[in-house]
């Protein structure tokens, strides 16, 4: 079974639709005025102890000693671990490219300020933190690669002195014959850009509960997590378990903006629990942590981009070298910010041929980590900024040298260069409707105005793509492996005809759980108040990867809509028996499945429902008494990607054109 | 550590007697000491409006202040805001619902806190009254476009007669 994706709400399967698409109430937040959501830092455990870290003040640093031994001896103190523990227990994290993952705690040496090298659980945080004044750690300073241009020098100093240099990954994709454009044009323009590292600052901050079961050799984490599934996976293999005995709980969180993270913190305080004999301990990273070295910084890039252009302000040709800082390493992956942009590389342009020289480079910096829909900003920035200064070259407006060289609407499905299809756009339309929102004539007569009063006030036109609902094959190019990537719902009928969905991802503040509930009333024809949605962590989820890279909303409602559909052949089934006609004469709609066109033959779904649970002797043969069912939705049609990284990889190709006095 | 204070106060109408150090914030003692958990803690150090609660009718960051200070106070937190009795929102929460003036709701008790000091001081507030009444709480979600809807909506509400009254903290 397939799941189309509705594009509009009259495309929803069901006759009346009294949620899709119209003005509904969240779900979500009752709650969440009231205060009663459960966020990380309101779980309280029996016993619980509480975590603080002792983070490198130095950027590059070979540690030579540790004396732990009085904070070991504080009244309140539980355990406190060193990298000389995290050695014993546990590995670096994975990375992709492999080889460049760091252990939570620093092993050996830091390498960069804000690294956790020492961590205390203790009786409440006051204790923890009075515990780490009584640690000292012995430095021998090294010498530190400040930035991307300094780390690729030769001779500089090696953060990972097991690699060969501070290449992380140097790769060059030609899509198209990429010279003879640029040969053939008529003007080339070039520039270099830099954009500044920036931060994702959720209001919350990142938290977590570990518990190590030392009997069972088991680990269950509660925390603040955007990617439960793939957390609990990396957790095995960092901290040598089963993946089958790593729980992850995902608790409702304070927004992410991808830049939750917490691999490093949620390490800490599994081994801190381990050490202290399984007591559950907590942590709850402090906004000054956040700023330092949390997982919220991303995108520190240099570039040097050129266009290739036709006399009349065709764009033939884009070029981008790109010298990209990940900081200390790949833990964060980071490094898929730099692929995502080969999504919609040529943005909303008809452009032939594309070069993507990158070189991505670790620097003693902080680690990045993916940040809102994972990267094509600066990219973006590069392009946009090249139109506008090819439109001043050939004496063109901004706006039409844009509308010059969109795909056109009847060119879609269109495949741009770099391999991926874009779906649909209608890129005029939109920067139409902004020109006329932002009265783009009056805006430019004011500015001659004001320049003939000897002032500068400037303009910008700004037309993207989005790529949206993420594939791993979009990350083939650092050396991520996989197609498809899951995302389940469980829809559960009950005996009084109340319906539960079952998810595996939780709050984040996008309204998920609302979307679900909206699907799920409209399917069966019930009331949106009969519906709840509920976590469920990783040990019992469907297979799901949550909120990222711009996917859930419609993951989820393909999930949810599979799985409705399941149990609509069940219920169709079930009645078709019970009331002697064939499955296709009946429908659903209005809670009941009845026969079309004879009113008063219907069953409720709470009787069909019941029926399923209570009467085995009624069912077809065969028939489960399970009036529920799991769908795991997958974008279709999503390619293996050729040698220079050319696929179907993201699903949805949003547009969006911005106008700017 | 230092010896243990006594700290009696009053939330939300109920009176607490606790032994508390010197250094614990009013924050961490609402959270952890009182189980009091609607009220988040965003920054730590003042500048995001996560924490506010009213001590005494006036709206504080609660991060910024010691539980010793309150001793002999009357506070009101979000959970102060709901009628005890029947469950239901508090008119300023409702407005927030239904204008959308949430994502993640992390920040959110704040900004209700900071515009029920706002509405029972001013009822009928100019836009520059929200702004600079709201401009001591950060949301990174919202936009604040939403937020501004909700409190224009509970201002209204409570200009055609909605009571926000809060009798506990009189």
């Amino acid at each position: 079974m397939s799941i189309e994706i509705p594009g509009l709400p009259e495309d929803m399967p069901g006759a009346e639709l009294k949620y899709v698409g119209k003005d509904v109430k969240r779900i979500e937040d009752p709650g969440l005025v009231a205060g009663t959501v459960e966020f990380i830092d309101n779980l309280d455990l029996p016993n619980m102890a509480h975590c603080a870290m002792l983070r490198s003040p130095h950027p590059h640093a070979r540690i030579t000693g540790y004396d732990t031994s009085a904070a070991e001896a504080l009244p309140g103190v539980a355990a406190v671990i060193t990298g000389e523990d995290v050695k014993r227990w546990a590995n670096p994290v994975t990375t992709a490219p492999e080889g460049w993952g760091s252990y939570c705690l620093a092993v050996d040496k830091v390498r960069f300020v804000g690294e956790p090298v020492v961590a205390v659980a203790a009786e409440s945080r006051y204790i923890a933190e009075d515990a780490l004044e009584l640690v000292n750690v012995e430095y021998e300073l090294l010498p530190v690669a400040a930035t991307a241009e300094e780390a690729i020098k030769e001779g500089a100093p090696r953060l990972f002195e097991e690699n060969e240099s501070n290449v992380i990954l140097s790769k060059t994709y030609d899509w198209g014959d990429v010279d003879q454009v640029f040969a053939d044009a008529d003007h080339v323009v070039s520039e270099a850009f830099s954009w500044n590292r920036v931060g994702a600052n959720p209001m919350e901050t990142f938290g977590c509960v570990s518990t190590w079961d030392t009997l069972n050799n088991s680990l269950t984490i509660h925390g603040s997590f955007q990617t439960p599934g793939f957390m609990a996976l990396g957790r095995a293999f960092s901290l040598n378990l089963p993946t089958n005995k790593v729980k992850v709980v995902s608790h409702p969180h304070g927004g992410s903006f991808g830049g939750k993270g917490g691999p490093r913190g949620s390490e800490i305080s599994s081994l801190l629990s381990r050490k202290a004999g399984g007591r559950a301990v907590k942590y709850i990273e402090d906004r000054v942590e956040y700023l330092l070295a949390g997982a919220g910084q991303s995108w520190d890039r240099r570039y040097d981009a050129s266009l290739a252009l036709k006399a009349d302000g065709t764009v033939t040709g884009f070029k981008v070298k790109l010298l990209d800082d990940q900081g200390a390493g790949a833990e964060g992956y980071g490094t898929i910010s730099i692929a995502k942009p080969i999504a919609a590389f040529t943005g909303c342009y008809r452009i032939e041929a594309a070069r993507y020289d990158l070189n991505v480079v670790a620097t003693n910096r902080a680690p990045t980590y993916p940040y809102r829909g994972y990267g094509p900003p600066p990219h973006n920035y590069v392009l946009e900024s090249l139109m506008d200064i090819a439109a001043q070259k050939l004496g063109l407006d901004v706006a039409e040298i844009r509308r010059r060289n969109y795909i056109p609407p009847e060119a879609f499905p269109y495949t741009i260069p770099s391999g991926n299809e874009y779906d649909s756009g209608q890129y005029e339309v939109t920067l139409d409707a902004a020109l006329d929102l932002a009265d783009y004539k009056a805006l430019r007569e004011e500015q001659a105005r004001a320049r003939e009063e000897g002032r500068l006030v400037g303009i910008g036109v700004c037309s993207v793509v989005e790529p949206g609902v993420f594939d791993w094959n979009a990350y083939t190019t650092v050396g991520i492996q996989g197609i498809g990537v899951p995302e389940g719902a469980k829809v559960s009928v009950d005996i009084m005809g109340q319906i539960t969905v079952t998810v595996g991802f939780s709050l984040e503040g996008q309204g998920q759980y609302t979307l679900a509930a909206q699907l799920v009333a409209d399917f069966f024809g019930v009331d949106m108040a009969s519906v709840r949605v509920a976590y469920a962590a990783t040990d019992v989820a469907p297979p799901h990867f949550g909120p990222g890279g711009s996917r859930l909303g419609v993951a989820i409602t393909g999930a949810v809509l599979g799985a409705c559909r399941k149990i609509e052949e069940k219920f169709k089934l079930v009645t078709a028996r019970l009331m002697q006609c064939e499955p296709a004469a009946l429908e659903l709609a209005d809670g009941l499945v009845r026969i079309k066109g004879v009113p008063g033959a219907e069953m409720h779904i709470a009787q069909v429902a019941g029926t399923m649970l209570a009467r085995s002797d009624l069912l077809p043969p065969g028939m489960e008494q399970s009036p529920e069912a799991t769908y795991v939705w997958t974008a279709p049609g999503r390619t293996e990607p050729d040698e220079q990284g050319r696929c179907k990889s993201y699903l949805t190709a949003a547009n969006a054109c911005h106008v700017v006095m | 550590m230092t010896t243990k204070q006594t700290v009696k106060v009053t939330v939300n109408g109920i009176a607490y007697e606790r032994q508390v150090e010197p250094r614990l914030t009013l924050v961490d003692f609402l959270r952890h000491e009182l189980h009091l958990g609607g009220t988040h803690v965003g920054c730590e150090h003042g500048v995001c409006g996560t924490c506010n609660i009213l001590v005494d009718g006036k709206a504080v960051r609660s991060c910024l202040m010691l539980a010793v200070q309150v001793d002999g106070a009357s506070l009101t937190t979000v959970e102060g805001l709901r009628n005890r009795d029947t469950g239901d929102l508090h008119p300023i929460q409702q407005a927030f619902v239904d204008e959308h003036g949430m994502q993640c709701g992390f920040c959110t008790p704040g900004f209700l806190m900071t515009t029920l000091e706002l509405l029972r001081d001013n009822p009928n507030p100019s836009e520059a009254d929200i702004k600079d009444a709201l401009g001591g709480n950060l949301c990174r979600c919202t936009g604040y476009e939403a937020i501004m809807k909700s409190v224009r909506l509970a201002a209204k509400r409570v200009q055609e007669g909605q009571d926000i009254g809060l009798t506990h903290t009189d």
